[in-house]
């Protein structure tokens, strides 16, 4: 055997690949996160009002912060199963930057439980009676927020990896710093219904993606050494 | 890379470290030339693991130098995590994936990896048949194979095995026993924690208290 | 040889010196807040719009001043734990969390009683500030128990130095985005709590005398904690073991 080092590209691919393909055989890792945004979403007419008026008030913050809960508890199977299993050792003692592999994780890990929400979200906005003008707001706001949810929440979840408690103080963690990204979601959201350019908000969420991208996995994978320590 | 034998791949000097209370090393020294197996004895809880997990990188709750050819492994990892395999207490074994997949993925992280490789070396582990059973399946011991199979795969310099014989059968035993002589036949260096007679020429022996 | 220094050097010195430091502070904080205190609730003059509820504006926004200088600390601290591994950075911000989280509950609650008064309502989601400080609050109670969940010092020291850090850059994106969205939702209130052109230059006064007195509280509250922490932590080491025998 003639053995050629891969490249960091390389050791992204086959860990994404292999993140992928593990959710695709857990099947439940994709359809849970889903079938917890369209129950938590349908709970809100029964408890608020099923009086569709009221409902297109109030419709915009459902959706994002059912995303925010669906993404939250999703958010407990990225780390845990390699934390237990050993991968996540054989991840740190790579010769490649932890930043990338951690990249890849929760890029992955977007794809298998916040993708599916962000499709099915004009669906459940249907039901509960947003305004049409706003479906195409509401689906690239999610598009590009809940990236940043996944991308923070992550920190969060490396910290806790290995706590035995962990499902309480995952969510005080993380749910208090995706305050400005259900802000940016919902006022724009709100703003653009009463006439604003969608461009600035989209700008601004752009923003907070790529300041997510570049700072979150740094963060993360600090963390995950923490963690296995 | 090769490199000539007896000389000196991993050294370690004045390592301390405690774990709450209690000092676990004070004044540890270690060197690991080419060619050569250290075995790491101990009772329970005299850090055997936390000594491994220092080597590789993996705790940092030290103080001392580690290094590698040279260079301090904490300001240089790249060269040295590239000749490390490190295998340690959990197999690193993903359950639902096949034996394949998992090695796809972990030897797929150092190098580029081909099919009929892992295939191969899966084989010479005694794993012929299981290639593509989910790893749920296998046994503790045929999982421990599995991660083994790394050690073919990988061909690294350096192997840092943290118990690597208790789920294993006499088999099994004596397979990584023959690992162990072939590694350090071409210049390789092993350190290992066991509590097992390794049956490995010119082994050394580090005791821990 | 810097890493031992720092590690069993640090401690030490730092009780030795809060010792020396400590009659001093504690006898300044005491001189502070007696006046502040009395001078604020019962000689400051009732302002033509507030009435007599401007006294309790003096500790709301002394206490307020205070609290936002917590995460600024932890980061710092954390930062040092993280990157030189100094024990001591660690054992300040143990206790920083906790006092933080007290501090900003204060605020919430002395600022809900103002605004009980003015705006005839506990909690205002219109006042930003409030609005960010809850937050605040809930961050820094997110430091506190990840601390207590994690079993080893070592371990939560360097997550929670970690989750500071975050959470100090989080708590600044959150106040403008707070801001932001407050703008967008309403008009700022004519009451809102800044009051700068409403109160009088003796109101800022006190104030001012209501702000040394909550930080020298803040600064002796932090060292007594941290001496504390220093004799747990250091138990095992001979000055240690010298003090408590001399006592």
């Amino acid at each position: 055997m003639n053995l050629k080092q891969a490249s960091i590209f390389q050791a992204f691919v086959v860990t994404l690949k292999r993140d992928l393909l593990i959710a695709y055989k857990r099947k439940n890792d994709i359809v849970n996160p889903f079938m917890f945004f369209l129950i938590t979403s349908s709970l809100f007419p029964i408890g608020i009002s099923p009086d569709p008026s009221r409902l297109g008030e109030i419709a915009a913050g459902v959706l994002w912060i059912s995303a925010l809960l669906a993404s939250l508890l999703a958010m407990d199977n990225l780390y845990r199963a390699d934390f237990e299993d050993g991968s996540l050792e054989q991840l740190l003692v790579s010769p490649h930057p932890l930043y990338f592999l951690v990249l890849a994780k929760n890029i992955g890990h977007w794809l298998v439980s916040g993708l599916p929400v962000v499709l099915i979200s004009p669906l459940i906005a249907y039901m509960i009676n947003l305004p049409q003008e706003s479906y195409s707001v509401l689906f690239f706001t999610l598009l590009i927020g809940t990236p940043i949810l996944s991308l923070v929440g992550s920190i969060g979840v490396a910290l806790t990896v290995g706590l035995g408690s962990r499902g309480l103080i995952l969510a005080m963690i993380s749910l208090p710093m995706s305050v400005p990204v259900l802000i940016a979601g919902t006022l724009a959201i709100q703003e653009t219904a009463n006439g604003a350019p969608l461009a600035g908000y989209l700008a601004i969420m752009g923003a907070m993606l790529l300041g997510s991208i570049t700072l979150a996995p740094l963060a993360s994978a600090l963390a995950l050494r923490i963690s296995v320590n | 890379m090769q490199r000539s034998e007896g000389q000196e791949a991993l050294r370690v000097d004045n390592l301390f470290c405690e774990r709450g209370e209690r000092i676990l090393f004070q004044d540890l020294a270690l060197v690991i030339c080419q060619g050569e197996v250290i075995q790491v004895k101990g009772p329970n809880g005299s850090g055997k693991t936390t000594l491994l997990r220092i080597v590789c990188g993996l705790h940092d709750g030290y103080q001392g130098s580690i290094t590698w050819c040279g260079e301090t492994t904490r300001e240089h990892p790249e060269d040295f995590l590239s000749s490390l395999t490190y295998l340690g207490h959990h197999v690193g074994v993903n359950k639902v994936l096949t034996p394949l997949e998992n090695l796809r993925w972990s030897c797929g992280l150092r190098q580029e990896t081909d099919d009929k490789d892992i295939y191969s070396a899966l084989e010479d582990m005694g794993l012929k048949g299981f290639e593509e059973s989910q790893c749920f399946t296998l046994s503790a011991g045929q999982q421990q194979r599995v991660s083994l199979s790394r050690l073919l795969l990988n061909q690294s310099n350096l192997w840092v095995l943290d118990e690597p014989f208790t789920t294993l059968d006499a088999d099994g035993v004596k397979l990584l026993e023959g690992l162990l002589c072939k590694h350090i036949d071409r210049g390789g260096a092993a350190l290992v924690t066991t509590h097992h007679n390794l049956g490995v020429p010119g082994l050394k022996v580090l005791e821990l208290t | 040889m810097w890493l031992w220094f720092a590690k069993l050097g640090s401690p030490k010195w730092f009780y030795d010196v809060s010792d020396r430091w400590l009659p001093w502070l504690a006898g300044a904080m005491a001189l502070f807040m007696i006046v502040g205190v009395i001078w604020a609730l019962l000689f400051l003059p009732p302002d033509y719009q507030q009435g007599l509820t401007t006294r309790i504006l003096v500790i709301h926004v002394a206490v307020a001043g205070t609290s936002l200088a917590f995460f600024p600390l932890m980061a710092v601290a954390g930062t040092i734990t993280l990157v030189w591994k100094m024990k001591l950075a660690d054992m300040v911000a143990k206790n920083a969390a906790a006092l933080g989280a007290w501090f900003s509950f204060v605020t919430l609650a002395t600022g809900s009683i103002w605004g009980s008064v003015m705006w005839g309502t506990w909690w205002e989601w219109t006042d930003a500030r409030l609005v960010s400080m809850l937050f605040q609050f809930f961050l820094l109670l997110s430091v506190v128990a990840l601390r207590s969940a994690i079993e080893d010092t070592d371990k939560a020291a360097k997550a929670c130095a970690l989750l500071s850090i975050v959470g100090c850059i989080n708590v600044v994106i959150i106040k403008y985005s707070v801001e932001w969205w407050n703008v967008l939702h309403q008009p700022a209130s004519p009451l809102s709590m800044s009051s700068d052109n409403a109160n009088g230059p003796e109101f800022w006064m006190a104030t001012g005398v209501m702000i040394i007195a909550v930080y020298l509280f803040f600064i002796v509250s932090l060292i007594l904690t941290t001496r504390n922490e220093i004799l747990q932590r250091e138990k095992r080491s001979q000055w240690v073991q010298d003090i408590v025998r001399a006592a």
